[in-house]
């Protein structure tokens, strides 16, 4: 007879949250969008989100137009009038795709926001354990050098390291990345980032570390490495679950506003972001290719952090003593044996 | 308290100098590319690229080369070799338009996002609470820039309702000064509303339920006196710190809403750089921001521990 | 009967949470005169503390249901509006809690904590007046140095202050009514007779009708007038004090009465034990640096924590560590199991010197020496199931794995008195009494030869306590254990012990067999402690008073 883990009651008060789960169906319908890529790009536009097209013509109910125009101006969204080619239109004087290019650019913003927090979530675990674990030494080592990237403006660190790394490239040891890597935009923001998070994490350890079962793990015999894993880690995961999440949504902005600025993601890669900063130039005469990318960052990011707020609701054990709020007096003995 | 300010600004200044390594490290040591070619920027000749070499010391040893970036940037010495200009003047140029940006805005969102935070917690779980978390979390989701983007587009190309066009100093005219920063405030003041509404509501909530809150009403004390005097001023004190550290975000926020409104600030210097791919301008922008916003925090910091008694008295109680 | 202050009828309080509607009240009706104390006894979920709320209006809330009748001076309350409740909150009826230190506002001085209160009511009174007030109270009840001690913070008073500050608070508008809701659970013992003195003293001298919530019938032997027993939201007995203390009628009364630890009987005998001793500690000392300094820490002072300190302890018996808070009794267990280091000393097991061992050195000794938590929700891992934290150790030490090691944690489970089915359970899913059974299995697993045993009993409901005492007792026969029985509560400690150590401030002051050291204290430390305790006799606490005042 299993019993009910503190996971279930979670799932299952998640479940009971509408809203929450309303978003996440926003999510999953955003990633099956991206995901279409290749099979919008192959079988309905017939062309990839980088080829250009900017001397050729396009037939729309039977008559024949060009994709861009004498004085530089691309032409606008089609719908399906040429039974999916340039669906959203041209992206400027390239003439590219923009439905491909945002399915596409899609695929690179998801995956630079996702990696770079795991990559984040996973360094600040471990450094979060061993200097709230260890303390003394190794905590002041760990604890000063976070500070100090941490007390550097976020957003300037990344600029400056953008900045550097997109004109440099990266060549540390066996590392050898070129300058337009996606693995420069990604490692930028999970370094940055690993500072914010791994702060409250070894903040967590350090309240867990004083609890009396983790004593009493000490007390058994049980060495750092099984007190880390077996004791500490289990109990951090509602917290790292909910960094996970609100990480991706922060992630996403900030890679969007650097590849919007240029040091981020890198041509021939595309991301929303770096639509966004092409489309801006063209604002005024064709803006639907700085609205759309925009919105679709709006979007995915809306729903990320709504699902994120669901997920700490469902997992913080504090939603049941919400209801003790303005009474004060408590009244959860009802359950005692 | 003296003890606690000296620790504290001995502290910052030991983070300042650690960061001034970082972004010798970033732009002289990490690139694998030769510096003086970055440096250069789009219109390197060999020639040029020579002379940097020299003048910034690029064949000595590194410490060396640390020291003559540093007396090149705080030396007022740093030349941007792109624009052909004296990086530091032009930095110094805009600060007018910064301050009233940034100073605007952080006015706007403390307002706002305290006033929202509280009514949320107040009126928990209703209507209000609902419609004003949700334009917290929409606040919170969009990009400020594309933000900036669109409202120049929709309200001011196409339907001039604010003017374009550049910074007007307040001295010229106060009602320009204003009129021209609006969108800009605004754009800027969005996410942090959100932010800040949040985590008042939170902290709020949180403070509530202390056993302080029940006596408080035990005495007899009204509802509105609990939740200003004892819930509100017991949550402000995280929003306080938290100030200090968004500053430091704000800066980013600056770049791009200088940028894409046209105003003659540091960000819109940066912006205009980061696009050139021009590094001197970068590299100084970036250094002076870190130094203000660790100073920043650090006088913060010193503020709230005038103000909690636990900590003034810390040292003393016992 | 007289018109009585405060009449409560058929009371209902219900709450809605996420696991169904909680009926937190079911049902009370009692009367407070003028003038009396009413003490109202119950364990956790009694609805002792819900009702006091509710009284006050406290309770209201969007989940709440409340029924009923509350009537102060035939003034119905339940039906009253806010601002009328917060009129009679503080200036008719007054409230003080169980902690001190967080039912203050840790931002503002006492002092003007208490001007809020006056304030708020009488809004016409200046500061400056205002103010004297509040110097005038904190004399009144017993607060030194008022004048400087109203502008200072919280934190900066000690707990027995800190509650004596709480109660000049609520005087401050000479309510008719004082609720005392569990005002000195928080407190150590010595500190705690203070209060109640001072308690009783106020409901003399100004005829303060007081309703005192308690768990402790020790401490409603020494101020009651009336008793109510509340039971599961009921009141199950109702009396005065020595109707309900020598002739209860109810089943629950006579189980809560006869569950109560008395100090003064004696516990069971047991043959003395003369071998070598199992455990011997001599002249151990733990001290904690204070760290100060401009840029860098330097030690400017030590806490001793424990001073030197030296006893020891037979095979198969029990020695009762006895302290209040802050005299070191936690501390010297930790290191004598080696999990703080000391700072010196000798710390001898089975005859080994184990002072100062690694982490490596004891891992083998760790299943010869197991600790016993306090606090039953903090000492159980609320991810993993029970069956795992019970089998931990055993997997640690390579005693024993899947089926095998299985089945050794249901016998192990069963034997402390759960059902081995509930091996997949988790902690959340138990009662406070029924986790600390699941800590004593696991502490039991691997045989140890030693348990310290650190205030196993103390977060536990009175009729909990009493069985896992008598559980504890029957394992030590069982498995021939050694304990060292860690506690603040003598009483408790005189039950299950055959020796007591005292601990002051870090050093023992006096330490023999328990009978001599309960009934023939040497030590004028060990003097006092013993006189605070309450005794849940109201005629013996009443010969008591008489003669000390004499």
């Amino acid at each position: 007879m299993a019993g009910r883990s503190p996971w279930y009651l979670a799932y299952r008060r998640l479940r009971r949250n509408r809203v929450a789960l309303g978003f996440s169906g926003l999510f999953v319908a955003i990633v099956v969008f991206v995901g279409a890529a290749p099979l919008w790009a192959n079988h309905v536009a017939g062309t990839g989100p980088n080829a250009t097209h900017t001397t050729e013509k396009v037939e729309v109910d039977g008559e024949s137009r060009e994709v861009v125009n004498r004085e530089g101006r691309p032409i606008g969204p089609l719908w399906l009038g040429a039974g999916g080619k340039f669906f959203l239109g041209a992206d400027g004087r390239l003439g590219r795709d923009e439905m491909v290019r945002l399915m596409y650019g899609g695929r690179i913003s998801l995956f630079v926001g996702f990696l770079s927090t795991l990559i984040a979530i996973v360094l600040a675990t471990t450094l979060g354990l061993l200097a709230g674990y260890y303390r003394g030494w190794a905590d002041t080592v760990i604890s000063r050098s976070l500070d100090v990237i941490w007390a550097f403006p976020v957003t300037l660190l990344a600029i400056a390291l953008g900045l550097a790394l997109a004109t440099g490239g990266l060549q540390v040891g066996p590392l050898d990345l070129s300058s337009n890597s996606l693995w420069i935009p990604i490692l930028i923001i999970a370094f940055v980032y690993t500072p914010y998070m791994a702060r409250p994490i070894r903040g967590e350890v350090l309240a867990l570390r004083e609890k009396e079962f983790v004593e009493a793990a000490v007390s058994q015999g049980a060495g750092p490495l099984r007190v880390m894993f077996g004791e500490l880690l289990p109990n951090l995961g509602s917290t790292l679950i909910v960094f996970f999440t609100l990480g991706v949504a922060q992630n996403m902005l900030l890679e969007s506003m650097l590849s919007f600025l240029g040091v981020g993601v890198q041509a021939p890669n595309t991301s929303w972001g770096t639509m966004i900063g092409e489309g801006f130039e063209l604002i005024s005469t064709a803006p639907l290719l700085t609205v759309i990318p925009g919105t679709m960052i709006l979007l995915t990011v809306l729903a990320i952090n709504i699902v994120g707020d669901g997920l700490r609701d469902a997992l913080d054990p504090k939603s049941k003593v919400r209801i003790e709020a303005r009474t004060g007096i408590s009244e959860s003995q009802g359950t005692a044996v | 308290m003296a003890r606690f300010a000296v620790r504290r600004l001995a502290g910052a200044a030991v983070v300042m100098f650690a960061i001034s390594l970082i972004v010798f490290a970033i732009f002289n040591v990490i690139p694998s590319s030769d510096p003086a070619v970055s440096l250069a920027g789009k219109n390197a000749t060999p020639a040029l690229i020579a002379g940097i070499t020299e003048e910034w010391g690029l064949d000595e040893s590194l410490p060396r080369q640390y020291v003559t970036m540093m007396e090149k940037i705080f030396g007022g010495d740093l030349i941007s070799y792109e624009g052909r200009e004296d990086v530091d003047e032009r930095i110094l140029e805009g600060v007018p338009a910064t301050f009233s940006l940034c100073i605007g805005a952080a006015a706007i969102w403390m307002f706002f996002g305290i006033l929202f935070g509280y009514l949320s917690a107040v009126r928990s779980g209703g209507l209000l609470d609902r419609a004003l978390t949700i334009v917290a979390v929409t606040g919170i989701s969009i990009p400020v820039f594309w933000l900036a983007a669109i409202f120049l587009n929709y309200l001011t190309y196409k339907t001039q309702l604010f003017p374009s066009g550049t910074y007007v100093p307040f001295t010229e005219s106060p009602f320009e000064w204003a009129s021209h920063l609006f969108l800009p405030w605004v754009t800027l003041a969005i996410t942090y509303i959100g932010i800040y509404s949040r985590v008042l509501r939170s902290n709020m909530l949180d403070a509530m339920k202390e056993d302080y809150v029940r006596t408080a009403r035990a005495k007899g004390l009204s509802e509105r006196h609990v939740m200003t005097r004892h819930v509100l001023r017991n949550s402000l004190a995280p929003i306080v710190t938290l100030f200090g550290l968004d500053f430091g975000v704000l800066l980013g926020g600056a770049i791009v809403v200088e940028g894409v409104f046209n105003l003659d600030g540091i960000g819109l210097y940066t912006f205009e750089s980061l696009i050139n791919q021009d590094l001197p301008p970068v590299m100084a922008v970036v250094i002076f921001g870190a130094f203000f916003i660790v100073l920043f925090n650090a006088l913060v910091d010193i503020a709230y521990a005038y103000l909690d008694p636990r900590v003034k008295l810390g040292e003393s109680a016992q | 009967m007289s018109a009585s202050l405060l009449s409560v009828r058929d009371l209902r309080v219900g709450f809605a949470t996420e696991g169904g509607l909680v009926q937190a009240v079911d049902g009370a009706s009692f009367e407070l005169a003028a003038g009396e104390v009413l003490a109202i006894v119950g364990e956790s979920g009694s609805g002792k503390s819900v009702t006091a709320g509710t009284i006050m209006g406290l309770t209201r809330g969007a989940n709440t249901r409340i029924d009923g009748s509350v009537a102060l001076d035939g003034r119905e309350l339940l039906d009253a509006d806010e601002e009328e409740l917060r009129r009679i909150r503080g200036a008719r009826i007054a409230m003080i809690f169980q902690d001190p230190m967080t039912s203050f506002n840790p931002v503002y001085r006492i002092g003007a904590q208490v001007v809020e209160a006056i304030r708020a009511h009488r809004p016409q009174v200046g500061r400056e007046e205002a103010r004297g007030r509040a110097v005038e109270l904190l004399g009144v009840v017993g607060i030194p140095d008022p004048e400087r001690r109203v502008d200072r913070y919280p934190h900066e008073f000690s707990g027995g202050m800190r509650q004596r500050a709480m109660i000049a608070m609520a005087l401050a508008l000479e309510p008719e009514i004082l609720i005392a809701d569990e005002p000195t659970t928080a407190l150590d013992v010595t500190i705690q007779a203070q209060i109640l003195e001072l308690l009783r003293e106020i409901n003399r001298e100004r005829g303060l009708a007081t309703i005192l919530i308690t768990h402790d019938l020790g401490v409603v032997a020494e101020i009651a007038d009336r008793v109510l027993v509340m039971h599961e939201g009921r009141i199950v007995e109702r009396g005065s004090l020595d109707d309900v203390f020598y002739a209860p009628r109810d089943d629950y009364t006579r189980k809560l009465l006869g569950a109560v630890v008395r100090l003064d009987r004696a516990g069971p005998l047991r043959p003395a034990r003369s071998s070598a001793p199992l455990l011997e500690v001599t002249d151990l000392v733990k001290h904690f640096p204070v760290r100060k300094g401009l840029l860098f820490d330097r030690e400017v002072d030590r806490v001793r924590a424990v001073d030197g300190v030296s006893f020891s302890v037979a095979p198969g018996e029990t020695l009762g560590l006895v302290g209040e808070s802050g005299s070191g009794k936690s501390t010297l267990a930790r290191a004598v199991l080696q999990l703080l280091a000391p700072t010196s000393g000798s710390v001898r097991f089975e005859g080994r010197e184990i002072a100062g061992f690694s982490r490596r050195q004891m891992q083998p000794l760790r299943a010869e020496m197991q600790l016993i938590f306090q606090d039953p929700y903090a000492s159980l891992n609320p991810r993993r199931r029970i069956g795992q934290i019970v089998g931990e150790p055993l997997r640690l030490h390579d005693r024993a794995s899947g089926a095998e090691l299985r089945s050794q944690v249901g016998e192990l489970l069963e034997r402390v008195g759960l059902a081995p089915e509930h091996y997949h359970r988790f902690p959340h899913e138990f009662s406070g009494g029924q986790r600390q059974r699941i800590g004593i299995a696991r502490a039991l697993a691997l045989r140890p030869k030693l348990i310290v045993a650190d205030e196993p009993v103390s977060a536990l409901d009175v009729s909990i306590r009493a069985q896992i005492l008598a559980l504890l007792s029957e394992l030590q026969e069982e498995f021939g254990l050694t304990y060292v029985f860690v506690a603040h509560d003598i009483g408790v400690v005189r039950q299950v012990s055959d020796r007591i150590a005292v601990m002051h401030e870090g050093k023992i002051v006096e330490q023999g067999p328990a009978d001599q050291v309960c009934e023939r204290p040497a030590d004028p430390y060990t003097q006092a402690l013993l006189a605070a305790v309450p005794v849940p006799d109201p005629r013996e606490s009443r010969a008591r008073r008489s003669s000390s005042a004499s």
